[in-house]
């Protein structure tokens, strides 16, 4: 008995002794005993950045298993994805999943990008941590609209024409975007095919090199102390390693158990598959998160001095992204004009959105 | 000088096909003459009940006057005239407002030549005075009953409009009304011996109820009766008629054992099982014994015509129970999020070997129906056993999902309690 756990000791000291040269365990296992999370009454928000990238490692290995069976061709996308929630074993668990994981990754993005304007983590030295950390926003909603068009059924294929044709509207270059998104004038399998090396190949790759440089730059400079928290006094820590994780895992367990259930409960519909030659049905909605540009653009008049209305929208959805990006840049006095501008477009937003699910009026 | 002389000798020519057709109300009227507004001008300005509507009506959407058409092509007189003794000159074909038994003549005059209506409506049928005279309504007339219709009756007299447009009273959403203006007139049909119900009874039928849905292709009053030469269909030729539509149980029917037996009854094919105007929907209840049945009104229940109605009813009546029974089931796990397109598609098979089954009853066989009973039955069972699977499915996942969610809960509880203590200890050295 001595004998067998002596042996395991030793295989453990030399597997030791070879992360060590090999690896560099030592200088890791510094690293991850120095790292400490400030504790104050803002430190629930440091678990937002944990929880978006749990839920995008969910998304990542549920996409893997998804990849197995899907075909990404207008004649056989739907076929497959109904294969995968009528026969494969546990496929309907795995898609439905992806489903509800992908919109709890954006609910969770979003929230932690707003927790960070409102704490104004991104004020220097973090500027680059918020501008990496926006172009992941983006990407994340490229995921979305790109995802949603895979299962090739009615609302996506009707709504993912509708999402082509703002960047349309763009002068100069709108037709040819719309037109390298399309894979050519109209939403077809060619369509499907992009968007699924978008989905898969594309998106991936520019996410992992903005998560790279997202996370080191977290790493770099540490967790932000929010400039409310009085710092006359001595602000308590945890470590990161196992006090944070731990939190952080409690979390990621709930995020398991909340798609579990709305899995088990809700699995994600597939509807009806698409057909370009039928009218567009009645009712025709983006994923939530675009509702609010969707009821925007319809606001928009036909000309606003002389510019087409729907051409102005795009430009100004771009200029408000690009703000959103550049940030930290403008903000350099952390000024509370920006949490009013701030909290007026979130206000607007979410008006526009509530406008966009009421039932629409019947004509007279 | 000059000017005027030509603007004269131009108004003379634009005028001279009038003057030639006022003066005779029989010549061919030509296509798209010159509009002349002296009869409406002083029919409006006498602002007379009598005379005044039928202008008015006539300024509007008519389609007549749209084409061209004046009021002399059909009442004759001179319409240049401005003084109405010349413009009423019998001596110029003025026949005032023609009488009901002469209006068929009156429109038959444009409508029956060919040559005419080519030059407005080339695809519009010229056999339309030839139909009415074989119609009801027609012979009636011939006989000098001017209580009968006539175009005018329908179509109206002014203001007439064609009958594609939505507002004409014979368009196919208004002819049924149409017809009951006289056919709802209970006193008029009883001086014909003729029921005044039809329109009632009509719109308690299947026809009537799809077209409330707006199905416009279901049938109307002259989709069986004819228009022009609407007249009861006679009763050797009822299936024809209901055939035009139900081509399937037409065929059916003529190749049973009861077309002959109904010729030589005198029965009138399909609506002796299913009535004329108030066609309801047909059940399994016409098998039965019951009120609503419809063989037991010729075979006793013992016969063997009984018996095989029965059967019949039996059959159907398992296929349909059990194509309920797996949709209901099917529902239930759609509600629940399970993919069931497949069983969907399935029971939509099953649907449509219960509609075979059904129409086989025309047949009048009982291996006929009992085939394609057989058939949808063995396609519903197997859908109802695949969406009880789907139930099953349904409750296995979420039996899984609370074993999951226990062990979430566990793992849970136990993170929660190595925080709860790694704080203890960190209190205790924080303290010491």
């Amino acid at each position: 008995m001595s004998s067998s756990s002596s042996d395991a000791s030793g295989f453990v000291s030399r597997l030791r002794a070879w992360a060590v040269e090999s690896l560099g365990w030592d200088d890791l296992a510094h690293l991850a005993a120095k790292k400490e999370v400030p504790i104050h009454r803002y430190t629930i928000y440091y678990y937002l950045g944990g929880m978006a990238l749990f839920l995008f490692s969910v998304q990542v290995a549920t996409g893997i298993l998804l990849l197995l069976y899907y075909r990404p061709s207008a004649s056989e996308a739907f076929e497959s994805v109904q294969y995968v929630m009528a026969d494969v074993p546990f496929g309907w668990l795995v898609r439905s999943i992806h489903s509800w994981g992908a919109n709890l990754f954006v609910a969770v993005i979003v929230f932690h990008a707003v927790s960070v304007f409102f704490l104004k983590a991104y004020r220097r030295p973090r500027e680059m941590t918020w501008v990496t950390g926006a172009v992941l926003l983006f990407l994340a909603l490229g995921f979305g609209f790109s995802g949603y068009l895979l299962p090739w059924n009615t609302l996506a294929y009707f709504a993912t024409k509708v999402g082509t044709d703002v960047p349309a509207q763009i002068p100069g270059i709108g037709h040819l975007l719309s037109r390298i998104l399309r894979g050519g004038s109209d939403v077809t399998g060619a369509t499907l095919s992009r968007f699924y090396g978008i989905h898969i190949a594309i998106l991936p790759a520019l996410t992992t090199v903005f998560l790279g440089a997202h996370l080191i730059l977290v790493q770099r400079h540490g967790m932000s102390i929010p400039t409310k928290v009085d710092r006359n006094g001595k602000i308590r820590a945890m470590p990161f390693l196992p006090d944070f994780l731990l939190r952080d895992s409690v979390g990621w367990l709930i995020a398991v158990a909340v798609l579990a259930a709305l899995a088990a409960f809700w699995p994600w519909e597939l509807g009806v598959k698409a057909d370009p030659f039928a009218p567009a049905p009645a009712g025709i909605r983006p994923e939530w998160y675009f509702l609010w540009t969707f009821q925007g653009l319809k606001y928009l008049p036909a000309k606003v001095l002389g510019i087409p209305g729907e051409t102005l929208g795009v430009l100004l959805l771009g200029a408000v992204a690009g703000v959103f990006v550049i940030l930290p840049f403008l903000d350099r006095k952390n000024s509370r004009s920006w949490n009013v501008v701030a909290i007026l477009a979130l206000c607007g937003m979410a008006l526009l959105t509530v406008l966009s699910l009421l039932p629409a009026k019947a004509s007279p | 000088m000059k000017t005027r002389w030509l603007v004269l000798a131009a108004a003379a020519a634009l005028l001279a096909p009038f003057a030639a057709a006022a003066e005779s109300s029989t010549s061919r009227p030509t296509k798209k003459p010159a509009p002349t507004t002296t009869c409406i001008d002083c029919h409006l300005a006498l602002d007379d009940p009598s005379v005044t509507p039928p202008a008015k009506l006539f300024q509007g959407d008519d389609v007549h006057a749209k084409a061209g058409f004046t009021c002399v092509f059909c009442h004759g007189g001179d319409g240049a005239a401005s003084d109405q003794e010349l413009a009423h000159d019998k001596k110029k074909g003025f026949i005032g407002k023609p009488a009901p038994r002469d209006i068929p003549q009156v429109c038959g005059k444009c409508h029956s030549d060919a040559a005419v209506m080519k030059q407005f409506n080339p695809s519009l049928r010229v056999d339309q005075l030839a139909e009415y005279r074989t119609s009801g309504h027609g012979k009636k007339l011939a006989e000098g009953d001017t209580h009968v219709a006539q175009c005018a009756s329908c179509h109206g007299a002014h203001g007439i409009l064609p009958v594609k447009d939505s507002r004409s009273p014979v368009a196919t959403r208004h002819i049924a009304e149409t017809c009951k203006r006289c056919h709802g007139d209970a006193a008029l049909m009883a001086t014909y011996k003729l029921p005044s119900d039809v329109y009632s009874k009509y719109t308690k039928s299947v026809h009537y109820q799809a077209r409330v849905k707006g199905d416009l292709s279901a049938p109307t009053c002259n989709s069986c009766h004819g228009n022009h030469g609407a007249a009861p269909p006679e009763v050797g030729s009822v299936a024809n008629v209901c055939g035009t539509c139900h081509a399937t149980f037409a065929e059916q029917f003529k190749v049973s054992p009861h077309w002959e037996a109904f010729k030589e009854l005198g029965l009138p094919g399909c609506v002796t099982c299913h009535e004329n105007h108030e066609i309801v929907r047909p059940t399994e209840a016409f098998l039965s014994e019951g009120s609503e049945s419809r063989c037991s009104s010729c075979h006793e229940p013992s016969s063997p015509g009984g018996k095989a109605a029965a059967e019949m009813r039996a059959d159907l009546l398992s296929l349909a129970t059990e194509t309920q029974q797996a949709r209901q089931t099917l529902e239930r796990a759609a509600e629940a999020g399970m993919e069931v397109s497949k069983i969907r598609f399935s029971l939509s098979q099953a649907d449509d070997a219960l509609t075979r089954a059904r129409a086989s009853i025309h047949r009048f066989q009982v291996a006929a129906v009992r085939e394609n009973a057989a058939a949808g039955l063995s396609v519903a069972k197997s859908a109802h056993q695949a969406a009880n699977r789907a139930l099953a499915e349904r409750d296995y996942r979420r039996r899984g999902l609370f074993v999951s969610l226990a062990l979430i809960l566990a793992t849970i509880a136990s993170l929660l309690a190595a925080i709860r203590e790694r704080e203890r200890r960190r209190s205790e050295r924080g303290v010491s």
